[in-house]
């Protein structure tokens, strides 16, 4: 009404007969209305939620898990394609981070080799609490095909301890999706011991 | 009046150690770099640390198991890395290969020569710094070429599927309309990428004249591959030594100027449409019939002798020494990788530039480390 | 010289035809013994130990050969009739290519080394030098390369060293404070118990 008559008065310093498409501007441009509302948990819930403080803190835990990107070989690209769009990670929250100062999960991915133990440790003990770490293929669970060799270590839990193994060679990423739910349900489940 | 007064100012050169963990590195590869100021004085790269034994454990292995560690060596480019392998082993053991067997790798071959290439310029666009746009791009292509190599093998990765004598079973009734449908989508992926890249201001000042590498130093350091014909050396094994039934398909060698890294992208996106061409006409030529010779031996015994078979695979040159002495299993199987030939040449194209460019030289080689360090 | 095939002396080495790259090689070095034979796929040529760096120089320099690429250097462990270093080599110019074989006591593995020739020989010399214990002499940094320095002192490739046993399950014990996670898996129930005597310390 009042709003729709504002935008059908035309500056008076036009003089000339209007064209079709200028008639048409006030319908054509009408603003968007505005309806005062109110959100529907108002309605629903109470205006204050208690809940016990580890369930709060380890639901905001499980589902931000940012894994440190340390993939090593194969597994590595089976990683990097869950994380791709294909078969998104990011809708869980999990967003490949680099550095290890501010990762929570170590996905190690691929072979360690007793070259690279050292590193991995020094990994590990760079991350801030709490941390998990994820063993991806059958590499990091106990060596893999390359088991018999004597420069490799036979499964990445003899250096860190490990909190999930997903199994494959390479696992697939919805595999490699399940290991980080079990993940998401293992911090849930433990949430009274992490504290 | 500003009086300006020249002081000579000390400065040490100080090591830069791009760990064995680096987003950038891809893969547990470690270099130090000796900088002084911002300029690289000093390359040392440091590999083995995916030194996994796959040389000696091959050589416990029947020939039909030792396949298994090509692919895990490969793990990018695996049905080039089987093909060179079972080719070795059919040269000693004097296996004839059905024809259809023989297409079928060479389409396989030549899609995963594809799949390759997306990685690299995935990774390689990583590297300049575009966090995740050519990347996702590079892998949602690879997705669709990944299907396909599912259907046909059971894997998503580790094929296995190559034997000595052909292929291990015959591919489905929809393999050629999937293929051709690949053809298509990947001439589409590879325009959509270049668009965003060849032409781009930033990507070309930024690689431009960096990490060139001459002819004859290529020859020199052994390089092969997307690099070797960078460097402006025609020279493509596929046409050089023909294997396979590659004499029979038309196909361009695209080969740069100055060696430097801006040539060796372009080198590889040509080579993906040259991959496509060469996919096309294999589906045209493809006869039926089986895909493993009736009198294959259960146990594979090759005579005594040794053979040296080299494939043409992504990264270059890669080869398979295979000395047989009559038994079950390979007496000695040394790969010839074509990525630590390559990195060997890291020290000449890296010094004289900055740190951000040794990055992005080292991206260019585009290594596997499985493959460097077996 | 020595014969190719020393396992079985049976199969006796057939001659080479006329005409191939052994030929230029006789022509280029008439006065060093080189015994010849065909490969699958190159001709190999079998020299002494002492004639590596003359005939391999020549091999690159002189332009009937013009052998500029080194494709590969492998060594292999031959047991009792010692260990054998093989170079791969080919010419673009030519469009040859060559396999050319040493073979050296394993009492004295010592070996001239090709790197002041082909740049690209470095890493292979240095590899085969930690793999199988050839000492490459005139190489310009003959540390390890794929090893861990620390753990240099036996050789892999060699055939006396075995592969390791595979070790028991790290023993993943799910005692008796664990919560459910989930399912486990049919058959793993018993882990879920108190400890059981699980797998050996992890050796180092």
């Amino acid at each position: 009404m009042a709003v729709e008559e504002e935008h059908a008065e035309r500056p008076p310093e036009a003089s000339r007969p209007l064209t079709p498409s200028e008639q048409r501007e006030a319908e054509r441009l009408r603003p968007v209305e505005v309806r005062p509302g109110k959100a529907l948990y108002r309605a629903v819930l109470p205006g204050v939620v208690q809940a016990p403080a580890d369930y709060v803190l380890a639901l905001s835990r499980k589902s931000s898990l940012w894994p440190m990107t340390f993939g090593l070989a194969c597994c590595a690209i089976e990683m990097m394609s869950a994380y791709m769009s294909h078969h998104d990670l990011d809708r869980f929250g999990i967003i490949p981070w680099a550095s290890p100062r501010q990762a929570d999960v170590m996905i190690v991915a691929g072979t360690v080799t007793k070259k690279m133990a050292p590193a991995v440790k020094m990994l590990y003990e760079q991350m801030p609490n709490p941390k998990w770490v994820l063993a991806m293929g059958a590499c990091a669970t106990n060596g893999g095909p390359y088991t018999r060799y004597d420069r490799v270590l036979q499964g990445v839990d003899k250096i860190v301890p490990v909190d999930v193994y997903v199994p494959g060679c390479p696992p697939r990423p919805e595999a490699l999706m399940e290991g980080l739910i079990a993940l998401q349900n293992k911090i849930m489940a433990d949430r009274k011991a992490i504290g | 009046m500003v009086v300006e007064e020249e002081r000579d100012l000390e400065t040490i050169d100080i090591h830069v150690n791009v760990g064995p963990q680096h987003p950038a590195t891809h893969g547990v590869f470690r270099m130090v770099l000796t900088v002084s100021g911002e300029k690289v004085v000093d390359v040392v790269p440091h590999i083995g640390y995916m030194h996994r034994g796959a040389e000696k454990l091959s050589e416990n292995m029947d020939y039909r198991q030792a396949l298994i560690y090509q692919d895990r060596t490969e793990y990018l480019a695996q049905f080039n890395a089987e093909m060179c392998y079972v080719m070795a082993v059919e040269k000693l053991a004097g296996i004839e290969v059905p024809e259809r067997a023989e297409y079928i790798r060479v389409i396989l071959a030549e899609l995963n020569r594809i799949t390759s290439h997306y990685m690299f310029v995935g990774a390689f666009a990583t590297d300049l710094g575009v966090y995740g746009t050519i990347f996702t791009y590079a892998f949602r292509e690879r997705e669709y070429i990944q299907e396909l190599f599912e259907s046909v093998s059971g894997d998503r990765m580790m094929y296995g599927y190559f034997r000595p004598g052909g292929v291990v079973w015959d591919v489905s009734a929809d393999f050629k309309e999937r293929v051709r449908w690949l053809c298509k989508q990947t001439r589409v992926g590879i325009n959509d990428i270049e668009r965003l890249l060849t032409r781009n201001e930033i990507f070309v000042a930024r690689c431009r004249d960096i990490g060139a590498i001459a002819a004859e130093d290529a020859i020199d350091y052994g390089l092969s591959g997307p690099m070797l014909r960078a460097s402006g050396v025609p020279v493509d094994l596929r046409r050089e030594e023909p294997y396979s039934i590659y004499d029979r398909f038309d196909f361009d060698i695209p080969v740069g100027e100055r060696g430097d890294v801006y040539d060796r992208y372009l080198v590889r996106m040509e080579e993906m449409r040259q991959s496509v061409r060469i996919v096309e006409q294999a589906l045209e030529q493809m006869p039926e019939g089986p895909v493993l010779p009736e009198k294959l031996p259960r146990r594979l015994r090759p005579p005594l002798g040794e053979v040296y078979m080299r494939t043409e695979n992504p990264r270059g040159e890669y080869g398979i020494y295979l000395v047989s002495k009559g038994g079950e299993k390979p007496y000695r199987l040394k790969i010839r990788s074509s990525c630590f030939c390559n990195l060997m040449a890291l020290k000449e194209m890296v010094v004289g530039h900055y740190v951000a460019d040794a990055v992005i030289i080292l991206g260019s080689v585009d290594i596997v480390l499985g493959e460097v360090d077996r | 010289m020595s014969d190719i095939d020393d396992e079985s002396g049976e199969k006796p080495a057939d001659p080479v035809p006329p005409g191939t790259v052994a030929d230029t090689f006789r022509e280029v070095l008439p006065d060093v013994a080189f015994a010849a034979a065909p490969g699958a796929l190159d001709v190999i040529l079998m020299i002494a130990r002492e004639d590596v760096p003359r005939v391999l120089r020549a091999a690159k320099e002189d332009p009937r050969l013009d052998f500029k690429y080194m494709r590969c250097l492998s060594g292999v462990d031959h047991g009792e009739q010692g260990l054998e270093v093989v170079y791969q080599l080919y010419s673009y110019t030519h469009k040859h290519s060559v396999a050319i074989k040493a073979r050296i006591p394993q009492e004295d593995p010592r070996i001239a080394s090709v790197t002041p020739i082909w740049r690209g020989a470095d890493w292979h010399e240095r590899e085969a030098a930690e793999m199988f214990g050839i000492k490459f002499e005139g190489h310009p940094n003959p540390v390890p390369l794929l090893l861990p320095e620390d753990m240099t002192d036996h050789h892999p490739l060699r055939k006396d060293v075995p592969l390791v046993p595979v070790e028991e399950w790290q023993g993943v014990r799910l005692g008796p404070e664990a919560v459910n996670v989930g399912h486990i898996p049919a058959g793993y129930e018993r882990l879920a118990g108190p400890a059981e005597g699980g797998g050996e310390e992890g050796k180092e």
